[in-house]
Formats: structure tokens, C-alpha cells, sequence
């Protein structure tokens, strides 16, 4: 037998079929009609099929007794989980929900009438909804659209591209092929970023950046081309006219970007920038292809489930008839006012469910993550693995994995596709949706007769008006030109990570005989940590190989090993994403930060 | 299918073939699922077509363009359990997982067949692999000759199609309103003995049509220039510049799909999968393409560089020493790795830049 649903990884959401062979899953098969993929899959879809088979599965409802987690019956680990849960709310302690990227539609939209309707909470938030959604944010606000379906086709049809790297060659790989068969068809690709990846050395022009001035880049651009509000000390290279003329010129201009490790406020400043550099060059936003990447799977979907401290499903505002409307199909009115967002929730709330993922593994802080979640009165997990977060969690509730659950995902083309079941989940697992309405139907929100999934399904389209408003229709927030830029003087390090996220720490790479190999390789490697300069760097602070260096900044230092990458930018220090830890001390849980470093 | 009764088949001969008329085929199928597992191309979503088990005839597809997975995995499974490994006393109990069982593939095109016989011929060297072959030797090769050219396949090339002359249990040829029916050794004999009278001997003018659809075939597939020689010659001596291998790196986005598609591929890794009271070795395909398949617990990689890989697969595929060790490129023409790739990175185009030693994506 073989089952066709949308692989589980990124957010482009190819067409995998997934293979069931004596009762597991044997292996997958792409599916060439598929209208994203088209046959065509990364390493990580063809090892789809992993890890739901050989990972550390969660098959019993578990509680902490004696300090211990405990298999106990369903019905008592729901009962637990509710009266816990109540008790934080009759104590006024606050209650925060974390969804995740990894969830389905279903299960996020549940997230949301977990915590604004259940439990009368306004924080439900998702640990990399702060990588994403500012940046949409800051595009629409410059007049620029979420990508459709058919995005990545046209893509392939246009003539100028424009691409923020986050490595997208490996980040998203079928989108990075689509890139390739543009530039093969003739396109100009311009690359802008501190790395020089494998696609920009494809590109016309790559434009080097330190990480933390993109915005800069692009008002320089700006000038160059005799617009926009010029930076003071703006300087512009042949590669910045070479690109404005392009993109003023083009038939069919894209700009790509990809995830960036940058602050929220930062995102979405870079964001606005974009959409008003593309308006300066005479290219209303309508006539660009925009493509903002999530950094996982389902962010968009968990976004436009309302999964978020200040919006309601389908991106609805807090006010006007969002409210109205999930108050007559909930029967309860709903919280609507703004919530506290994911690291806030994990470092304050005294309740906390979370759903899909470990907050350790996604946060900038860590491991340092843990150490809230230890002091957290009370913790329910829902969760198809078994993760670091468990280990602090008063309730444990298993659900099934990609392969054992019907649903839907949203793609970053806002595609909604298909997760269809070919397996019964382990043990005594149940579906994510079912848990989340039964937890819900305990705190209060009980129905006549239990929701089904084609009730939910119904539920949810209700629950979005017939024309979802845009996001961004919010008024503009004050953006003031310069902020959030380094001011360390040049010659001075940036110590920043490799990205806002680490594949290595997801369930379905982390208990992938295939996939992890190279993480773990890393980190065995690594034990003390790492950070990487450029060759010049190196030469220049006359390091070999495995030296260390003392990384110093205004919130700490740390002694490292230090690493030369040749296709890294001068004055860059770089700490891949799973080996943040070793300088969580230096950085304090953000994703740059300026230092000074000496070899030891 | 059984190596040695691999015996090069008489095409036209008159003693060894017989026809079935089309509206007889699916009473011949019904009567293979009564005693065994049937494997054919089916119809799935979006128009996709899938090697799967079918449950009843009319599921078989008799026309149909090659699916994109190629029927290996019924023989060499993506996720190939092979021994089970359990503590007993002070030591431990291995008991071999026996993953064979009766299976007829049905309608595998030629190429996929010429696959199988390459995996075959691999796995039979010493030291032999016992899972692979039970599996094989259970299983019958129910080839469909091919008549239209896919677009992106080359098999006259390889000497891999459009008919076969050997490495099936029996040839189909689609002659109209029937089959002619060639069994290619004694599995494909017994085969047709099992169907009985649904199996005629065949005619005088089936025979001839029959040698006229292969002429035909031939002709449309377009003339069998190699242009492995070439890259063979440059490959083998080492003349290809490792500029260009990194060239062809920066279009390859190391997906895997040329391997895990390829029917003469056999990259595997091996890990254990805990299960209750022990452990199942299981094998696993794998890619040399990928950075961690060479990788070594040291953190060294003799192959770091997405060009050394490709090299690699180059060298496999074409180079003079592999030729001569097993008298074949190590390719079947059928265009997969051409569908599939994420990158532009498919083996004609690589053999291509070879070549003409450039590379323009």
C-alpha cells in the first residue's frame, strides 16, 4: 500500500507517497503529478519515512507521581491535565499555549480555543513564529502580498531574482530548484548575505553583507539608484546599480527571502524596506514576486491558525467581529486581548501546554529554556517523541506522528494540503486533534455530541470570514531608519548564528538513521562548542586549526575553538544554531551580538 | 527470478511462444493472485502511476508511461530488515528475517528488468547476500516490451530495451488485440503452464509481428549512439579537470534521487531499529551523494566536496574499470535520474559536460 500526503519538513509541502509494507512504513515514492514537488524530493522527503519508525515514540497518557512519569489511563491523564490546569487558573497564575510548526492546521486552530477559549488566555504563541511573521508583516505593510499558489512556477519564470540568503540550497531545497531552473532559463540571480553559498556563487552578483545590516544593503541600494532615503554614509558598488537597474528593468522580478536570524522588529523593518525599494524602482509590489520562507513545515499554517499573541484565526485582528464570531461557535466568549509571545510564555506563565515540539530545541536560549520550564508549576506536553521538555512536565499526552493523523498544512505558497493517515498511531497514542478536544471539552467547552474532524473542519472555515483580512492591515508601526543596526565600529565581530533554527534538533531528522548523521557527527565533534571566521580572520588573528578564542561581549565571553570557513565575510563570527549553548553567556539568548575576539 | 535460468530466448522461435488475447488477461492475473503476491503498475493520485500489490486484475495498468519509482524496492526495500538480534543468556540469539516470499512483478518495463539483473549480479558476488537473493529467487519477471520512447529515456544506449533478449521469466508484446508471450527460462515456462489454455502457441504471423514491433521500436527510439565511450575514456584516466567536477557540484543539491531511482543503484547503510527485548539490523538505502555517506567517525570525509561525489558516481557509472569488472555501464537509459533531479545534475548531462569538458548547468 501506498499513501500520498505532504511531506513533513519544510514549507514548500511536496507530494510524498509513503509506502506501508507488514505493517510499517517501508520506505516512500515521489509523486510526479503532484503540482509542488513534481516528482522531485529533498534527502530529508526520502527519509520521510524515518523517523515516525525508528524514533523514541511516546505510547502511553503518562503522569508525575513521586517524581516519576507514570503510564496511567487515558481518562485520568485528561482528568489530571484539566484539574491542573484549573488550579492554575483558579490561582490567577496564567496559562500560556504553544503551538508549533510542526502541528497540523487542526491541531493549532485547537491550540488557539485551547488557550483564548478554554482556558481565557491570550498567550498562545509558536517558538518560530518571531522568524517569520514580522517579516510578512513588514512586506504587507510596504504593499507587498503573502505568495499564492503557483508561486513557485513562477519563480521559475522570472528574469530577476533577488535572494536574502539563509542557505536556501539547504534550508528548502525544492524551492533552491527552482532557482537553478530560472537561472538556467536565463535569469539574473543576485544573492545578498554574509556566506557565500552555494547559490550565490550561481548568482550574477552577490552582494555581501555584515549579518544585521541587510536593511542597510538595501537603502544603499536605494541610493544608488537615486532613491529612497539614502543612509548618510551610504556607499554603492557596481553590483548594488547592476542589481537596481536589473530589478527596474525586469519583466518579472522575484525576491526570495530566505529564514535570517534577526530580531522581530528587525524583520520587519528589513521587510518594509524591500516592498519600498522594488516602489522606488517604479515595481509596485503586485508586480514582484514575493517570497518570504518560513523556516519549518506548517509556520504559516500555525500563523493563519492564529497562533499568535495578537491576531485571531485567519489573521483577524483582535477587535471588530473576530470575537463575535468565535464566541458563537465556541458558546464561550473568547480572550481577545494581546498575549505575551512563545519565549515570554515559556519563561512566565505558571500553566503551560505545549503541543508538537520542545521549546528547548527552537529557542535562542536553549537549553536555558529547560531551566523556566523546571520552575513551571504546572507542564502538559503533547507530543509524538520523546523530548527534553518531558523531563519537567507534570502530564505527558502521546499523539500520533505525521503518518497517523489526518489533517491539513498550509505551504509558504498557501497551498492547504492533505496529511492523510496510513497508520494507526502506537500504543495507546491518538491523534493530536482528538487530545486537544478532549482537554478543551474538559476545561469547559463541552458540546452536545463530540466534535468530529469534518465538524472541526467546518468549525475552522466558520471561524475565518469569507474574505480573511490581510495581514498588516494594522497600522504601520513606527519605523525608525536605523534601528536595530550594528553600531560596533568596522573591525569588530559580529558574533552571530547560523540561522533562527537547527534541523539537527527535530524529532523527524533527530531520529532519522539518515538524516542525523552529520548533525550528530558535529556535535561529537564539537563538545566545546564552535565559531567560525572567515580565512582572513584566522589569518589575521594567526589561528590554526582547533585554536581557541576568547569571544567577548557586553554580556559575557566565552573560550571556544575557533573554525576558518573560506566562504565567509570578514568581521563575521559564526555559531552554527545547535551549538548555541557554548555562548548562550556571550549572547544572552539573541541572534547577534557585537564582540571582540583574541586567540587564547 | 533464478540467475541460471536466465537463458538467452529465441525471439520468434516457434517452439518457446505463445499468445493471450487481451480480453483473457485479467482471468490470467486472477489466477497468479490465487498463489502468489502481484506487483503491477497502478494508477494512484494525480495521475501518478505506482509498482504496487494489486488486490484484484483490474488494477493492473497495460499501457502506461514507466512510473518514476522503479519496481526495485519489492526486491531491494528502502527499509530492508534482515536479522533480529536478542539477548539469550550471557549472549545473544541472530535469527535472519525472511523477507522472501512467491511475487510475480508484472508489467516491468525492460530497463527496470536490465536493473534488476545488474543488482543481481552484485548481490550474488561473493560474499553473496542471502536476503537478496531468497527474495529474488521467489520472485517472476513478467517483462512489457516497449513500443512509444520515453521522453527522457536512452535504454537503446545501454543495451537495456526497448525488447530484451535475456534476465526475464517471460516477455510480453503487446500485438494489438493480444500478447505473444516469450518465456525467457523455466519459471516463465511454468508460468504459462499454470494458465493453461488461457496461453495459445503462438502463431506464424504473431512471430513475424512480433520481430517487426521490435524493428519499429528500434527505429523510434532513435539510433543507439553512446556517449559513454567518450566520458568512459576520460574518466578512466583521470583527464576530467576537478574544476569541472566542481562545476557540476554547485548544480546539485544533493537530494539522492539519482540513486534511490536508479534501477541499478545499490548505495545502502546499515543501522539497528530497537524493537522489544532487542534489536533488527536493518539496511537502509543510502546515497552516494550524500555528505555523511562517506563521512568517517574520525569527522574526516575522503569525499567532502559535492564534486568529489559526483566524481564518484561518475567513475562508478562509466569508468573503464568498472566497465570491464561488470561488462555493462552501470546505467539502464531510463531517464529517471533526468525526472527526478532536484539539481540539473541527471547522468546525461553530466556525461554531456564530461565530454565536451564544460559545464553550463
Amino acid at each position: 500500500m501506498a499513501v500520498q500526503t505532504t511531506c513533513p519538513f519544510c514549507p514548500v509541502g511536496c507530494g510524498v507517497y509513503l509506502r506501508v509494507a507488514d505493517g510499517g512504513l517501508a520506505g516512500v515514492a515521489p509523486s510526479e503529478g503532484h503540482p509542488v514537488s513534481r516528482g522531485r524530493l529533498c534527502a530529508r522527503g526520502w527519509a520521510a519515512h524515518e523517523a515516525p519508525a525508528w524514533g523514541e515514540r511516546l505510547t502511553h497518557p503518562l503522569v508525575r507521581r513521586g517524581g516519576c512519569l507514570v503510564p496511567v489511563p487515558w481518562a485520568e491523564a485528561l482528568e489530571r491535565a484539566a484539574s491542573g490546569l484549573h488550579e492554575v487558573l483558579a490561582r490567577a497564575g496564567g496559562i500560556g499555549v504553544l503551538g508549533s510548526a510542526l502541528a497540523t492546521n487542526e491541531e493549532n486552530y485547537l491550540a488557539v480555543k485551547l488557550a483564548r477559549g478554554a482556558c481565557r488566555s491570550p498567550d498562545v504563541d509558536s517558538t518560530l513564529r518571531s522568524t517569520y511573521e514580522p517579516l510578512v508583516r513588514g512586506l504587507t505593510e510596504g504593499g507587498a502580498g503573502l505568495p499564492s499558489p503557483g508561486a513557485l512556477d513562477e519563480l521559475e519564470r522570472c528574469d530577476v531574482l533577488l535572494l536574502l540568503e539563509g542557505d536556501v540550497a539547504r534550508t528548502h531545497p525544492r524551492l533552491a530548484s527552482s532557482l537553478l531552473r530560472a537561472i538556467r532559463s536565463g535569469a539574473r540571480l543576485f544573492t545578498l548575505g554574509h556566506v557565500h553559498t552555494q547559490l550565490s556563487r550561481l548568482a550574477t552578483h552577490h552582494l555581501p553583507v555584515r549579518p544585521g545590516r541587510e536593511r542597510e544593503r538595501i537603502e544603499t541600494l536605494a541610493a544608488a539608484m537615486g532613491a529612497g532615503p539614502a543612509p548618510s554614509a551610504a556607499r554603492s558598488g557596481p553590483g548594488e546599480r547592476l542589481l537596481g537597474a536589473r530589478l527596474a528593468r525586469a519583466c518579472r522580478p522575484g525576491v526570495v527571502i530566505g529564514p535570517l536570524a534577526a530580531p522581530p522588529q528587525e524583520l520587519r523593518e528589513l521587510g518594509r524596506a524591500l516592498a519600498e525599494l522594488l516602489a522606488w524602482l517604479g515595481r509596485p509590489a503586485t508586480e514582484v514576486l514575493w517570497l518570504p520562507l518560513p523556516v519549518r513545515g506548517n509556520l504559516r499554517g500555525a500563523c493563519e491558525a492564529g497562533v499568535a499573541p495578537d491576531w485571531l484565526p485567519g489573521w483577524q485582528p483582535l477587535e471588530g467581529d473576530g470575537p463575535r464570531r468565535l464566541r458563537a461557535l465556541w458558546g464561550a466568549e473568547p480572550c481577545a486581548s494581546r498575549g505575551a509571545d512563545a519565549a515570554a510564555i515559556v519563561a512566565e506563565r505558571a500553566g503551560l501546554v505545549v503541543i508538537g515540539e520542545d521549546p528547548s530545541a527552537t529557542l535562542p536560549l536553549g537549553e536555558r529554556a529547560l531551566a523556566a520550564l523546571a520552575e513551571r508549576r504546572f507542564l502538559v506536553v503533547l507530543g509524538a517523541f520523546a523530548s527534553r521538555a518531558m523531563e519537567r512536565a507534570e502530564v505527558v499526552l502521546p499523539i500520533a506522528a505525521f503518518p497517523e493523523t489526518e489533517g491539513t498544512v498550509t505551504s509558504f505558497e498557501g497551498r492547504r494540503l492533505p496529511v492523510r493517515p496510513c497508520l494507526p498511531p502506537p500504543g495507546q497514542a491518538r491523534r493530536g486533534w482528538h487530545v486537544l478536544r478532549d482537554l478543551i471539552e474538559r476545561l469547559g467547552l463541552a458540546r452536545d455530541a463530540p466534535l468530529s474532524f469534518a465538524d472541526l473542519e467546518r468549525e475552522m472555515a466558520a471561524a475565518v470570514p469569507a474574505s480573511a483580512p490581510a495581514l498588516g492591515t494594522a497600522a504601520p508601526g513606527a519605523t525608525t531608519p536605523g534601528a536595530g543596526r550594528p553600531t560596533a565600529e568596522d573591525g569588530a565581530f559580529v558574533l552571530a548564528l547560523d540561522g533562527p533554527f537547527d534541523w539537527g534538533s527535530d524529532p523527524l531528522v533527530r531520529f532519522s538513521p539518515t538524516l542525523r548523521r552529520e548533525h550528530v557527527s558535529r556535535r561529537k565533534l564539537f563538545p566545546d562548542g564552535l565559531v567560525e571566521l572567515s580565512a582572513q580572520d584566522a589569518e589575521r588573528l594567526g589561528l590554526r586549526l582547533g585554536q581557541r578564542v576568547r569571544v567577548v561581549s557586553a554580556c559575557g565571553e566565552a573560550v571556544l575553538p575557533a573554525a576558518r570557513r573560506a566562504d565567509l565575510e570578514p568581521g563575521v563570527a559564526l555559531v552554527p544554531f545547535a551549538l548555541r549553548e557554548h555562548v548562550v553567556a556571550v549572547m544572552g539568548g539573541a541572534f547577534r551580538t557585537e564582540v571582540s575576539v583574541a586567540r587564547v | 527470478m533464478e540467475a541460471t535460468e536466465a537463458t538467452r530466448a529465441t525471439p520468434g522461435s516457434p517452439s518457446s511462444a505463445f499468445s493471450i488475447a487481451k480480453a483473457d488477461l485479467n482471468a490470467w492475473v486472477a489466477g497468479l493472485l490465487e498463489a502468489r503476491e502481484v506487483i503491477a503498475p497502478t494508477a494512484a493520485e494525480d495521475g501518478d502511476v505506482l509498482f504496487l500489490p494489486i488486490a484484484s486484475p483490474e488494477q493492473v495498468l497495460w499501457e502506461f508511461r514507466n512510473p518514476l519509482a522503479p519496481p526495485k524496492p519489492f526486491l531491494f526495500p528502502q527499509l530492508d530488515p534482515l536479522l533480529q538480534i536478542r539477548t539469550k543468556g550471557r549472549g545473544f540469539a541472530l535469527d535472519p528475517v525472511d523477507g522472501a516470499r512467491p511475487r510475480i512483478l508484472l508489467n516491468v518495463r525492460s530497463c527496470d528488468a536490465r536493473g534488476f539483473a545488474m543488482l543481481r549480479a552484485m548481490f550474488a558476488a561473493e560474499p553473496a547476500d542471502g536476503a537478496y537473493l531468497r527474495r529474488a529467487d521467489a520472485t517472476s519477471l513478467v517483462t512489457l516490451a516497449c513500443h512509444e520512447p520515453c521522453a527522457e529515456g536512452f535504454c537503446v544506449c545501454c543495451d537495456a530495451g526497448p525488447f530484451l533478449h535475456d534476465g526475464f521469466d517471460l516477455q510480453l508484446t503487446d500485438l494489438g488485440d493480444r500478447l505473444l508471450a516469450e518465456p525467457g527460462g523455466g519459471q516463465g515456462r511454468r508460468l504459462l503452464a499454470e494458465a493453461g489454455p488461457l496461453f495459445a502457441p503462438a502463431a506464424a504471423g504473431d512471430l513475424a509481428r512480433r520481430l517487426e514491433r521490435e524493428a519499429e521500436a528500434r527505429r523510434s527510439f532513435g539510433p543507439a549512439t553512446c556517449h559513454f565511450a567518450s566520458a568512459m575514456r576520460r574518466v578512466s584516466t583521470g583527464r576530467v579537470p576537478d574544476a569541472l567536477w566542481e562545476a557540476m557540484g554547485d548544480w546539485c543539491l544533493e537530494c539522492g534521487a539519482c540513486n534511490f531511482l536508479c534501477p541499478a543503484c545499490y548505495c545502502f547503510s546499515v543501522a539497528d531499529q530497537g524493537c522489544d527485548g532487542g534489536f533488527t539490523r536493518c539496511r537502509l538505502w543510502d546515497s552516494c551523494q550524500y555528505p555523511a555517506f562517506t563521512l568517517e567517525a574520525s569527522g574526516h570525509n575522503p569525499r567532502a566536496r559535492r564534486g568529489e561525489r559526483i566524481k564518484r558516481r561518475l567513475f562508478h557509472k562509466t569508468s573503464a574499470q568498472y566497465y570491464q569488472r561488470d561488462g555493462a555501464v552501470g546505467c539502464v537509459g531510463c531517464g529517471r535520474c533526468v525526472r527526478a533531479c532536484l539539481g540539473t545534475t541527471g547522468l546525461p548531462a553530466l556525461v554531456a559536460a564530461v565530454r565536451r569538458g564544460a559545464w553550463h548547468g
